[in-house]
């Protein structure tokens, strides 16, 4: 059985929306300030919760009994994709929403990931079909001529043709300064020879879009080795001639991986130019007029990021949607008594202590991600719309620091945490005939697609912490500590509030310790910790979000009368904010108190040791 | 032709019912629009995009909350709205009234709506509608086709179908099953912004019945389970309507 979208209403959406950031900033912009104000964002959500249920939900099914396959050369997808693919896109849902047009209707990005957390969480295997796409349209708009635009744009965003990134190769993967791709120049000045192999393309080949245009990294014959060598070509299935018809691009599948999860989603292994008969359009300047230097990576760079985030999203979608769905089985299983009250009947076993906490513990994190993913949507907005440089700026640095936060804090947290809502289950857990299971197979590979958590972690501890000399994290950090000082009521969070600091404090100790290690060129143990150092980031910045939207849902239980219906609501963002700050913060003081030990261990083991 | 269709707001079917001072409470609930006049809707804009339709205006009469109501029948492809400010404490006759105000001064060629809300279930808007304009009236209907100044409709019929020829003006009420409504598209819901919407205020009409009182069912009874061998478990659940629950045998 697949997963069922179990989101029950879109409550915390409208809580972050409406009550939590200031978002009239954002529908006040004049890109948006014709439509809809943020007191009417419920006109959005509300048919996305049915949608869910009735129409993408059902494919999700269908792409768990009919995965993709690889026959006689063709990729056969779940038959339901096609048109799901068609209907999202051309209603507006998915890529024209990055439509840069002065005229083009198109909604908050903030809002528009609200509507793909469902969507996704519906089905996630679906999503990077649209998103992919959305990727590849985005850097055509944003580096393509006039030519390029009008060839591909509409047709990427109305749904006909689908859109892709190539990077990987059998020999280059993280290392992408390594690839062995080439272009070479043709007698057009924008029009290169291709010729590579490229693996592991999400939505690399399917059975439903006319044409699917692939944003490729190759090196030009000539330019520099490494990354700053690389370019960026437009590479289509099918060349795209002047009148719009198509010729061949000698563009071939030839292969599809056999994957943990994610069924319905094809990864494909593509072969370009096995005949010498594969173009593309280069996109910035030709390399061999650059001295060598392609602008690849840096625009390949624009895309990554978003899809960097968009796989964070992926992961919460799944982890929101494992534990509403063990919260809907723990509430109807009835099995056991109650320790307290052992001669009473049989009871739902939510109500076991056990039980109830690694719900609240799912929820809580549930919830850190969430204001952790969209106070940085919401930045994108500021950073695209915002009239202020200066506010632009700063809404930049918040999303060049949080990006890889929001990429590996959920997709590492989410494996075990489906973990746990499998526990939830019991037995059934464990049993494909229960939504669960699918989650955990589809969630893993979130760690690892757009740069695995490894790389993220050293983004983070290598460019984000030194980006303007160490300013910009600085002030990161900062904004955390003036949220501990700022007047507050009188105990209230007193537990939450000393934990934050407590943690603020071994994290500066940390960072500190980090200089140290750099300084004295120990980057190897830099290296060991990394990963550990950006689960104690988020876990710190996460806290302090979740607490502050605490002190604001105890701030609403004080103006509500005892028996208000929403009085559940404001106490559940309490209770989960008291167990995440609890319970999960001090794992930032261990990471800290970990680092300072300076365990040398990983770097002194033999490689043969390995052998025993 | 001109298409008007009537849309009430109702709670989400899927909503919890709870009584708060004697009354039925909205507080928190997600409410929607009618999903019997959700396929009137639909019913109608597909008459526009056969071509036979120029104009799909929607008519609701309530709160402001119904703006959502309205807003969302326009997402989907309607052209146009007409809230008609109203207690939502007006009964059917008071709300036929109010519709019919409204519905005579624009002269739509076809009156649709759901032939039943599925808050209240009384069945009589679109019927009193109609018989306030003296205009023909089908019920229930599963589909209908438009040629010549008449409308051709098939209703369900005890046990079989029906079908009525009837002159324009018309009210026509829709079964469930004429259609499948469509979810509003994102660059509908953005259009449905910009369309235009008017306010009136409800034809002064007093209500003729009164809601004494309103109590939700009682609440199930926990039921019985009989585990064991075939022929005992029949034998115990036989007693046990008998000698139990005294189902009466005749």
């Amino acid at each position: 059985m697949s997963a069922n979208f179990a989101y029950q209403n879109t409550r915390d959406f409208e809580f972050i929306l409406q009550e939590w950031l200031p978002t009239e900033q954002i529908f006040n912009y004049p890109r948006f300030a014709a439509y809809y104000s943020k007191d009417e964002v419920k006109t959005f959500l509300a048919p996305i919760l049915k949608m869910c249920k009735e129409v993408i939900e059902p494919t999700n099914t269908d792409g768990e009994k009919n995965p993709v396959r690889f026959e006689n050369g063709q990729v056969k997808t779940p038959p339901s994709f096609g048109p799901l693919f068609a209907k999202l896109q051309g209603e507006g849902w998915g890529t024209s929403n990055i439509d840069e047009s002065e005229d083009a209707m198109v909604m908050p990005h903030i809002l528009h990931a609200m509507v793909w957390e469902m969507f996704n969480a519906a089905n996630p295997t679906f999503g990077p079909y649209i998103i992919l796409t959305s990727g590849a349209a985005g850097l055509i708009q944003s580096f393509g001529s006039r030519r390029l635009k009008d060839m591909f744009l509409p047709k990427l965003m109305d749904g006909t043709w689908s859109g892709t990134m190539c990077l990987t190769e059998p020999s280059a993967g993280s290392d992408v300064g390594d690839i062995l791709s080439r272009a070479y120049p043709t007698e057009t000045p924008e029009i290169f020879k291709i010729k590579g192999q490229k693996i592991f393309i999400t939505g690399g080949d399917n059975d439903f879009t006319e044409n699917i245009i692939h944003l490729y990294l190759a090196r030009v014959e000539g330019a520099r080795p490494g990354t700053a060598g690389i370019s960026l070509f437009v590479v289509p299935k099918y060349w795209v001639n002047d009148d719009g018809s198509f010729s061949g691009n000698d563009v071939q599948t030839t292969g599809v991986e056999h994957k943990l999860g994610q069924a319905g989603s094809v990864t494909a292994a593509l072969s370009f130019g096995e005949n010498d008969a594969c173009r593309g359009w280069l996109l910035g300047v030709n390399p061999l007029e650059n001295e060598g230097k392609g602008q690849g990576m840096a625009m390949m760079f624009q895309m990554m990021n978003m899809a960097r985030m968009e796989t964070g999203h992926l992961a919460l979608s799944c982890i929101a949607n494992a534990f509403y769905n063990a919260r809907d089985y723990c509430r109807e299983r009835i099995q056991g008594r109650l320790l307290t009250d052992p001669k009473s009947g049989r009871v739902p076993i939510m109500k076991h202590e056990d039980i109830k906490r690694t719900l609240l513990m799912g929820k809580a994190h549930v919830e850190v991600m969430r204001a952790m993913l969209y106070k940085t949507y919401f930045a994108f907005d500021v950073r695209a719309h915002d009239p202020d440089p200066a506010r632009r700026e700063k809404a930049n640095d918040l999303i060049e620091v949080t990006t890889p936060l929001c990429k590996a804090y959920p997709s590492d947290e989410g494996w075990w945490l489906c973990g746990e809502a499998i526990q939830a289950y019991g037995g059934y857990g464990y049993c494909e005939e229960y939504p669960v299971a699918q989650i955990a197979r589809d969630i893993k590979i979130y760690s690892i697609w757009e740069g695995t958590n490894y790389i993220q972690a050293l983004d983070l501890v290598g460019r984000k912490m030194t980006m303007k000399k160490g300013s910009v994290f600085t002030a990161f950090i900062e904004n955390i500590a003036e949220f501990c000082s700022a007047p507050r009521n009188e105990g209230q969070f007193t537990r939450e509030f000393a934990n934050l600091e407590k943690a603020l404090t071994a994290y500066r100790q940390m960072q500190k310790i980090l200089l140290k290690l750099a300084s004295n060129q120990q980057m190897n143990l830099v290296a060991v910790y990394a990963r550990r150092i950006l689960t104690a980031t988020a876990q710190l910045y996460g806290a302090y979000l979740i607490l502050d939207q605490a002190c604001l849902a105890q701030k609403r239980l004080g103006e509500l009368p005892a028996d208000h219906y929403d009085r559940a609501f404001y106490q559940g963002k309490v209770e989960a904010a008291r167990y995440y700050l609890l319970n999960v913060v001090p794992n930032v003081w261990l990471i800290a108190e970990l680092l300072a030990s300076e365990d040398t261990s990983v770097v002194d083991i033999p490689s043969e040791s390995f052998n025993y | 032709m001109k298409v008007l269709v009537c849309v009430k707001q109702t709670f989400d079917t899927e909503a919890k019912i709870e009584l708060k001072d004697g009354k039925i409470s909205d507080a928190g609930i997600n409410l929607i629009i009618n999903p019997y006049d959700e396929v009137a809707v639909e019913g109608g804009i597909q008459l526009k995009e056969k071509g036979i339709a120029k104009e799909v205006v929607v008519v609701s009469a309530g709160s402001d909350k119904a703006m959502d109501a309205i807003r969302t029948a326009l997402a989907m492809g309607a052209d146009r709205g007409i809230l008609v400010k109203q207690d939502t404490a007006a009964d059917e006759y008071a709300r036929a009234c109010a519709l019919a105000e409204v519905i005579k001064g624009e002269s739509p060629d076809i009156v649709l709506a759901g032939h039943v809300a599925a808050d209240d279930g009384s069945s009589q808007v679109p019927t009193r509608i109609a018989e306030i304009l003296g205009f023909p009236h089908v019920n229930v209907i599963t589909a209908v086709e438009i040629a010549g100044g008449k409308a051709t409709c098939t209703s369900e019929a005890d046990g079989g179908t029906q079908v009525t020829e009837v002159s324009l003006p018309a009210v026509i009420s829709s079964q469930v099953s004429w259609n499948e409504p469509r979810y509003p598209s994102m660059k509908g819901i953005m259009a449905a912004k910009k369309k235009p919407v008017s306010t009136v205020d409800a034809a002064a009409v007093a209500n003729k019945v009164a809601i004494v009182s309103v109590a939700l069912p009682p609440s199930k009874q926990a039921g019985i389970k009989i585990e064991d061998e075939p022929a005992v478990v029949g034998a115990k659940l036989a007693d046990w309507m008998l000698n139990t629950v005294k189902v009466e045998v005749k």
